[in-house]
Order: C-alpha cells, then sequence, then structure tokens
C-alpha cells in the first residue's frame, strides 16, 4: 500500500500557480492570471464570494479542466503532461457531495479504490479503516441513498482518502452543511494534515474557519488574487481596530449624511482609513475603543444618527473589505458583528 | 492491464445499478411484452394476408419485431445513464482518478449490451411460453441475441451522443419517443413489406430497423424458400449494424473526449 510521510527536511512544493488565466468557451474570464504556491504539508485556504473563481481554479489544480494558459504543477508534475501521475497523487472532493446512491457506503470506497487500481486484501483493510474513522462502520453495507446528509459527506471525504492521496482538493466542503457536521468536517481535515502531513487546499466562503485552521491563504474576488500571507500577517496589515458604525433609520439612504459623517471621521485624528459598508461605515483607528467617545460626540454636534457601533480587531473580512470596498457576506456579518455588541471589545 | 480490470469494474457498477433499480431492466420491456400478449391477438389475421410465410402464425412473425422495439428502446437507456453521471458529478469524480478513460465508456456500453440481451432473452422465453419457438434452435437464439446486442450497441451511441451533447435526459426521451413509431411502422418490424403501401416500402427498404428485423425473423422462422431468407439476410444484417454502429460510435467518442479533456 502506498503511504507517503509528510517529511519536514525535505519540504517541497505541493502546487505552484503562475499567471493561471482561464476564460470559458462562452468568453468568462473566471480567473485573471493567478499565482501562488503551497508548500508540502501546509493547509492551505482560498478564500473568496461566489463567482469568484474557487472552483474554476481548483477543476485546473485537478486536472479536470484545461487551463488557457499559465503554469500550473502540482506535486512537481505539470498538469497537462503528467495528469495521470497527478491523479494518483490527488484526493478530489467536489462542491456538491458526489457518491453512487445505488451503492453502499463499502461499495462506493471500494469502486474508488478500484478506479485508483487497488485492490484485494489491502484495498478491503483500508476500506473498513476509513469506514471506521468517518463512523459509518454501521451504516457500511446500507445503500447510500438511504443515508443522511451528513453521512453522505462523511462517505464521500473518505472516498478522497482511499488511495492515501498527499495532496487532498476540497471545494467548499462545508458549506451548507449543519454546524455540528460541519465541525466534524474541520476536526477529520485537521488531524490529516496535523497527524499524516497531508496537505490540504481547500476553498471556502466561512472567513472564521480560515483564520481558525489555514496557516497560510488567498483571498480571490473577480477572478484575481487580492491578498494572500497568513491570517495574522494579513490583519496585522490594517493595522488598525475596526469600528462598524450603522446609521440610523433613514440615514443610510441618504447620500449626504453619509458624506457628512465621512467628511467628519476623516477630521478625527488617530482614523487610519474609512470604507463604506451596507447600511454603514467602517473605520480603521489604532485603539479603536477609545475613538468611540470622539466619534459619538462628533456625530452628536452634527445632528448624524447612529444606530449601532461596534469596535473589533480587524477581521479577514475587514481585509476582503480593504481589498474589494465589499464584504464578503454581507448577511452572516450583521450576525457576527454590530449592534448586539455595542462598545464591546473582543480580546 | 488497467483497460480490462477498470472496465470490468464499472461494468459490475452498472449491472449493481440495474439490479437495484429493476424498474430500468422492465422499463423499456414493457410495451413489447403488451405487443406481444394483446396486438398478436389482435392481428392475428395478419397472417393470412398476401406476402406473409405460410404456417407461421402471426405471433410467430412478429416477435422479431418486438424484440427489436426492445432493443430500440433500451438502448435509449443508455443516454440518460451518462447523463446521470454527467449531472451528479460523478464523471468528474471519476475522471479525477487515473482511471481509463475508455473503460467509462466501455464498461457503459457492455453492460447496456447485457440488459439488451437479457430484456431479449425474457421476451424470447415468453413467446416460447406462448407457442413461438425459433425454427433454427439454441444456436439460432444465440445468433439472434448477438444481432440484437449489436444492434443495441450502434444504437445506444445515438442516444450516448445525444445526451453527451445535450446533458439532458429529457431531450435523451424525447427524442427516443419522437423516433420509435416512425421507424417501427415504415419497417418490417410489424408488417411484410408486401403489407405496406408502395412508399412505406421504399422508405422501408432504406430502414436499418427492417434488415435487422428480417435477420432476427430469419432466425425464427427459418431459412427456407418457404420464408424467402437466406444466410445473406442475417450477414446483411450485420453489415448494416456495423455501418450504424461505426457512425454512432464515432460521434460518441468524438463528443465524449470533448466532455473528457
Ligand atoms: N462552464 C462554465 N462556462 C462559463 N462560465 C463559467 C463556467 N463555470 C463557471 N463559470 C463562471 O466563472 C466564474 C467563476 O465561477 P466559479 O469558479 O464557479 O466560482 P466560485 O467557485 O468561486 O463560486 C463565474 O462567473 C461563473 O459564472
Ligand atoms: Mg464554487
Amino acid at each position: 500500500m502506498r503511504y507517503i510521510q509528510y517529511d519536514s527536511v525535505s519540504k517541497m512544493v505541493a502546487i505552484q500557480v503562475e499567471n493561471l488565466v482561464m476564460t470559458y468557451g462562452d468568453g468568462t474570464k473566471a480567473v485573471k492570471g493567478i499565482s501562488f504556491g503551497v508548500d508540502e504539508g501546509e493547509f492551505f485556504g482560498f478564500l473568496g464570494p461566489n463567482g469568484a473563481g474557487k472552483s474554476t481554479t481548483i477543476k485546473i489544480l485537478t486536472t479536470l479542466l484545461r487551463k488557457t494558459s499559465g503554469s500550473v504543477k502540482v506535486a512537481g508534475h505539470d498538469v497537462e503532461h503528467d495528469a495521470q501521475t497527478i491523479r494518483k497523487l490527488i484526493g478530489v472532493q467536489m462542491q456538491d457531495t458526489v457518491i453512487d446512491e445505488d451503492l453502499t457506503g463499502r461499495e462506493n470506497l471500494m469502486l474508488q479504490g478500484h478506479l485508483q487500481s487497488l485492490h484485494g486484501e489491502d484495498l478491503r483493510t483500508r476500506v473498513n479503516e476509513l469506514l471506521k474513522i468517518v463512523d459509518l462502520e454501521g451504516a457500511a453495507n446500507k445503500r447510500a441513498a438511504y443515508y443522511s446528509g451528513g453521512m453522505k459527506k462523511r462517505l464521500d471525504l473518505a472516498s478522497t482518502l482511499v488511495h492515501q492521496p498527499r495532496l487532498l482538493f476540497l471545494d467548499e466542503p462545508t458549506t451548507g452543511l449543519d454546524p455540528q457536521t460541519r465541525a466534524t468536517v474541520w476536526s477529520y481535515l485537521k488531524q490529516l494534515n496535523q497527524e499524516q502531513g497531508i496537505t490540504i487546499f481547500i476553498t471556502t466562503q466561512y472567513l472564521e474557519e480560515v483564520d481558525r485552521l489555514c496557516r497560510r491563504l488567498a483571498i480571490l474576488d473577480h477572478g484575481e488574487i487580492v491578498a494572500k500571507g497568513s491570517p495574522a500577517e494579513l490583519k496585522q496589515e490594517i493595522g488598525a481596530d475596526a469600528i462598524t458604525l450603522g446609521f440610523g433609520n433613514g440615514t443610510t439612504g441618504n447620500g449626504t449624511a453619509r458624506e457628512k459623517a465621512k467628511q467628519i471621521l476623516t477630521g478625527l485624528s488617530g482614523v487610519t482609513n474609512i470604507v463604506d459598508a451596507d447600511g454603514g461605515v467602517v473605520v480603521y483607528a489604532k485603539n479603536g475603543g477609545f475613538m468611540v467617545p470622539d466619534i459619538v460626540r462628533a456625530f452628536d454636534g452634527a445632528n448624524i444618527r447612529l444606530s449601532s457601533i461596534g469596535v473589533s480587531t480587524p477581521t479577514l473580512d475587514d481585509v476582503f473589505l480593504k481589498h474589494t470596498g465589499r464584504r464578503i457576506r454581507p448577511e452572516e456579518l450583521d450576525k457576527s458583528r454590530g449592534s448586539g455588541r455595542m462598545f464591546s471589545r473582543r480580546r | 492491464m488497467t483497460l480490462f480490470s477498470d472496465t470490468s469494474h464499472l461494468f459490475v457498477r452498472s449491472m449493481k445499478k440495474l439490479l437495484r433499480n429493476p424498474i430500468l431492466l422492465f422499463f423499456s420491456l414493457f410495451q413489447p411484452v403488451i405487443f406481444l400478449l394483446f396486438f398478436t391477438q389482435l392481428f392475428s389475421k395478419f397472417s393470412l394476408l398476401p406476402g406473409f410465410p405460410a404456417g407461421a402464425s402471426y405471433q410467430d412473425y412478429a416477435v422479431a419485431g418486438i424484440v427489436l422495439q426492445n432493443g430500440f428502446s433500451s438502448s435509449f437507456q443508455s443516454g440518460t445513464a451518462i447523463v446521470d453521471d454527467l449531472r451528479s458529478g460523478f464523471l468528474s469524480k471519476m475522471l479525477a482518478t487515473p482511471v481509463s478513460r475508455s473503460a467509462i465508456l466501455l464498461g457503459r456500453i457492455l453492460s447496456d449490451a447485457f440488459r439488451v440481451i437479457v430484456q431479449s432473452t425474457i421476451i424470447f422465453g415468453l413467446a416460447f411460453i406462448l407457442g413461438t419457438s425459433a425454427a433454427t434452435g439454441i444456436l439460432g437464439y444465440l445468433v439472434a441475441l448477438s444481432i440484437i446486442a449489436f444492434f443495441g450497441l450502434a444504437w445506444s451511441g445515438i442516444s450516448l451522443s445525444i445526451g453527451l451533447r445535450t446533458k439532458s435526459a429529457e431531450t435523451v426521451f424525447g427524442i427516443a419517443g419522437f423516433l420509435t413509431f416512425p421507424l417501427l411502422f415504415t419497417s418490417t418490424a410489424l408488417v411484410s413489406s408486401g403489407v405496406l403501401p408502395k412508399w412505406m416500402q421504399t422508405v422501408s427498404s432504406y430502414n436499418p430497423i427492417s434488415y435487422t428485423t428480417d435477420a432476427i425473423r430469419a432466425l425464427v422462422l427459418g431459412m427456407n424458400s418457404n420464408t424467402g431468407y437466406t444466410v445473406g439476410t442475417i450477414l446483411t444484417a450485420y453489415g448494416v449494424i456495423g455501418f450504424i454502429g461505426i457512425l454512432t460510435m464515432g460521434a460518441t467518442l468524438y463528443l465524449f473526449r470533448k466532455v473528457v479533456s
């Protein structure tokens, strides 16, 4: 059985992408010349909103889609000339769960092994091992059609691991999952990465997940990488706390009030940046907590009503906002930050 | 040899899917069996019409056409199966592994051929119970099954091409439904050429379904001066099917390569 241990001494480049361009047949420029590298053993996050080009990139990296131009090397092999070699080394999980529902869980894994040219006792042992890991031993001989959503997802994940891949590509593995399954999936991935040294390349729209688990990440928007680095580095780049100001009803749609507010904020010392956001603005400032009284006083004087104030250390969303002028997921953000946590400072 | 083992694993997968969805096995059988049970009764007087081989009942005569009709509608299930794999992403999942690309198509096609053999055996068996046995015996049945299997392969190329091209199962079924009756009625599947109006006779003589039916019919009724069929009838059918097969499989391969690359 092939078993490749991550060797920290000879650190290799797992993925090397240079000037990758993908233009679809209908003229859609999905990827516009991106470059990045992923080291062996790394947990790499590819973050971006819907339509950013994440799936397109992952399809090219996994030999499923032919690039328009640029150079892509996976595990040292060229995606076009050495596709067969790459396919033996990688595991791929698509954005949608893909299993054969007419087959049992065990049959799905056996088939996946067969497609990787594995046979016999070795394969059977490996399949049993995986069934145990993803907690499907009890349902192994049941048809996958009768599995719950979470079980299907776990089976799908297991099926990408049958041949002990050195590199795992996962396209939004947690989107649409319930919180419990999401947590389980992430803990498997963390384990795979830390205990077996498997390189993980993952795309997601969930900022918190990337922030917590990825050593490094790239942020993609409209087919371009707008930022890359470690989560800490990227947030440090902002160099300030984020003060999120929500305007009261009626003021939001009023462009002049927004402009007036921004004018006032620009005049305050300590403010490093001001960015428009839904229903308000985000002000970046050193020691944000101390700025709040100043802001409130200044707005009071100008008769601008505030509906909410929140102060937080910068998140990856602030990084995204800084580079694109947009939130990655406005609706999620409203829940994690804003009026509920008035004046409270995280950490 | 990975082509061989990959093909066998994918063949087994298709077989399991077929057995676990028995409806797929019987779906295309429904109409032919109705024909066998009712039309043969309804049209039993057809055998008195000119051009019918003496001594044969209409049922003896029509079994070949009924087997063919099943092969025809069964061949259209191939296209919907590949659409399923395309749409569910299972094809992509296979393509992300080093599995032989040809095996993906071959496993599919072979299991379709196997299915049509099983179905045809059921029809021949039912006809046997109802009193029709092949004049050429067991060997005749085997040759007939090989003809219908090749016919199924050649015609499944049409549905595979449509499926690969449109990625829509509805389109495959729509076109199948659209083609079935015009093609069957302008052939010798259900009546002998002599009974058809002149223009239909002309169409029928170009209709590949006529050649295939005639070959199977030759095996059921026997090849002699009474029936007018000879070994040449069978060889011609192989030739016609081979010609169609090359065209449809060529198109399938071309479209499959486009999807795969
Ligand atoms: N097969 C295709 N043909 C044409 N355009 C496509 C195709 N697939 C994706 N796109 C377009 O490419 C862009 C990037 O899509 P995608 O890579 O799926 O983004 P993401 O995975 O980040 O949501 C989108 O504008 C999408 O509409
Ligand atoms: Mg996507």
